[in-house]
């Protein structure tokens, strides 16, 4: 927000903000309001605009009329001065032929003094009266003048010349310049009054508009910042929002749709912070038991573990036992006794053999196995797995070969888990194949190592490819009883072979045979577990 | 030629028994230690020809008696063949760590282990 803003926020003017806010009325209501304020002080100006404009106007009617009375005032004494010289003229005729001209001024000298008596205010009417009065003086000695000259009267003529009608004209010339000066001193008034009455004029207009002007920008301010602080706080709510603090409440004044939108948002806010505590609850929960289940997890590969050795050293003692009685170290065996410690020797290598396949699981899923990396020789591999197990197809009849093209150099990795890993899968091979052949063989493309073993056995079917590496599987439970083995041995060599970054895989044909193979880096390092 | 002497550590009686019944054959003098603080005692004061260490032992473990063993110059060129748990379990690697002249894994075969003790103890 710029500083001028946040000043006029904090003066008298953002309080008026706040109350505007607080107005219980629409948005619609208070911008019409606004409006109507402005234009209400637009109509107000004109008003106060024409009132002064017909003042002037009138003010200077006035000035025009005053400037008639003055200009008949001169009219009059003008008729005055020909009535006094058209006297003077008659009597220097000795006749009367001026009358009628004194008698054409005087009625000028009537007129114009009637039309000043019906403009003149009321205070010069008594003076115009006086001067009517002595006009009929003036014109009753005028025609005493006339008389006697008709009848040649001429010492009487003149003597009512000089001591009646003089005197009146004086008197009368007096009066009339008294009218005339108090009507230019009305003029002269009233020409200052009208100059004053236009600065005073000058001044309001000049006023008026200011206060229209600053009453209409702090009313454009105050609606609209009543409007614009809801918005900003929304906007810096919503940003909280956003950036995963809820619970924060918006506080507006307004009582219109912000104020309603403000408390939809605190609605919303609450229902978030709610959601959020409970899906942190929720969170929590899961990651105590998460905690709970890694403990129990790796209590029981600690148990196992454990067990290995407890479980391997009477299986020794019962295994040893066995062959050395085997051996005839005690002695010879009676013919009759050799089938049942032969068996008894079976059974304790099959369990060594389940023990051992439960344990490399639970090592490999409590991410407790580790590879062995170092040099090996892949020729070794198939060699150790051919002869752990051709006694085994010897007996079953089934050919059994081995073929390791002979440039392969020498790999590195874990060799004696993919002893194990080569060894599960010809050791499956064999089992699942009655009759035909089970065969080994080793390629090596662009430093990739693929074993293979392909054999002519039950194969599997295809809905069941996907499943056979997984735990405890075997293609069905009447499968285990008669082959034997514990499901473990495909998904503990497919781990290995993911743990020295290979793949394992199987084609397969239902009663036609399988091919399993395993394919890994001839240079492994272990890295991945 | 005097005897020599082999010295059995092991605390299950039967696979005692069987080292016993092996070596009955032989002329071999079997010695015998049922726990990892026995078996160090025994060493020390017979000095054997040949040690069979079990690798999981009450008191003191088989790879901790090996390392004092080896640690001792009297006892530390005294073949000794520790008997691992399980051949993969990593064992094997700590054994030869320990300073085991070789390992066998539990259950062995016993004539593995006859083949290992005439490997260090050949019979002319």
């Amino acid at each position: 927000m710029a500083p001028p803003v946040i000043a006029m926020l904090a003066s008298p003017l953002g309080a008026l903000v706040r109350a505007v806010a607080r107005i219980r009325a629409s948005v619609h209501v208070k911008l019409l309001a606004g409006f109507l304020l402005i234009t209400g002080l637009f109509i107000a100006m004109t008003a106060v605009g024409l009132l002064l404009v017909r003042e002037t106007a009138r003010q200077t009617d006035l000035l025009d009329q005053a400037h008639e009375r003055v200009s008949w005032s001169r009219q009059i004494e003008h008729a005055l001065a020909m009535q006094m010289h058209f006297t003077s003229m008659a009597l220097l005729a000795q006749s009367d032929g001026s009358v009628s001209l004194i008698l054409r001024e005087n009625n000028r000298f009537n007129d114009t003094l009637a039309r000043l008596e019906t403009a003149a205010p009321p205070e010069e009417r008594a003076l115009i009266q006086s001067i009517r009065g002595a006009q009929e003086d003036a014109m009753a000695t005028v025609a005493d003048i006339a008389n006697a000259l008709r009848d040649r009267r001429l010492a009487d003529a003149t003597t009512a010349l000089h001591t009646r009608l003089e005197p009146t004209y004086q008197k009368i010339e007096a009066l009339v310049g008294s009218l005339v000066a108090a009507e230019e001193a009305r003029m002269a008034s009233l020409r200052s009054s009208i100059s004053a009455a236009r600065t005073r004029s000058l001044r309001l207009m000049a006023g008026f508009a200011v206060a229209a002007v600053v009453v209409a920008l702090a009313g454009g301010f105050v609606i609209s910042w009543s409007f614009i602080l809801p918005v900003r706080e929304a906007h810096g709510f919503l940003s909280d929002v956003a950036e995963g603090r809820f619970g924060g409440t918006i506080v507006v004044p307004n009582r219109d749709e912000f104020g309603a939108l403000a408390e939809r948002m605190n609605w919303m806010s609450r229902e978030l912070h709610r959601l959020d505590e409970e899906q942190r609850v929720a969170a929590e929960t899961l990651r105590g038991l998460n905690e709970r289940l890694a403990l129990a997890s790796r209590a029981k590969s600690e148990f196992l573990a454990n067990m290995s050795h407890e479980l391997r050293t009477p299986l020794n003692a019962i295994l040893g036992f066995t062959e050395i009685m085997l051996d005839e170290l005690y002695g010879e065996v009676p013919a009759g006794l050799r089938e049942p410690l032969v068996d008894i020797q079976t059974n304790g290598r099959h369990l060594l053999r389940l023990i051992n396949d439960v344990l490399d699981l639970s090592k490999i899923e409590a991410g407790r196995l580790e590879l062995g990396v170092g040099e090996y020789s892949v020729q070794e591999i198939v060699d150790v797995v051919q002869s752990s197990l051709k006694s085994l197809a010897f007996e079953k009849g089934l050919a059994f070969n081995v073929s390791v093209p002979p440039e392969i150099p020498p790999a590195s990795g874990d060799g004696r888990r993919l002893t194990q890993c080569l060894l599960n899968l010809a050791g499956n091979a064999l089992k699942f194949t009655r009759q035909g052949r089970v065969d080994i063989d080793v390629e090596l493309d662009d430093g990739w190592l693929t074993y293979r073993v392909t054999d002519t056995g039950i194969g599997i079917p295809a809905e069941e490819v996907e499943n056979i590496f997984a735990e405890f599987r075997q293609v069905d439970t009447t499968i285990t009883k008669e082959y034997g083995g514990t499901g473990l041995g495909l998904s503990i060599t497919k781990r290995l072979v993911e743990m020295h970054g290979g793949r394992i895989g199987v084609q397969s044909e239902l009663g036609k045979g399988s091919t399993f193979f395993f394919t890994v880096p001839l240079r492994a390092d272990g890295g991945v577990a | 030629m005097k005897d020599r002497t082999v010295l059995h550590i092991e605390d299950n009686e039967y696979n005692r028994k069987i080292v016993r019944q092996l070596l009955s054959r032989t002329s071999l003098r079997l010695l015998e230690a049922v726990d990892g603080e026995e078996g160090l005692k025994v060493a020390q004061r017979e000095l054997p020809d040949l040690i069979l260490m079990d690798v999981q032992l009450p008191k003191l473990s088989g790879l901790d008696a090996t390392r004092l063993l080896r640690a001792d110059p009297r006892t530390a060129n005294i073949p000794l063949v520790v008997v691992t748990s399980f051949a993969l379990s990593g064992d094997d690697r700590r054994a030869m760590d320990a300073g085991a002249s070789a390992y066998l894994a539990k259950p062995y075969s016993p004539r593995d282990l006859m083949a290992l003790i005439n490997r260090f103890l050949p019979e002319n």
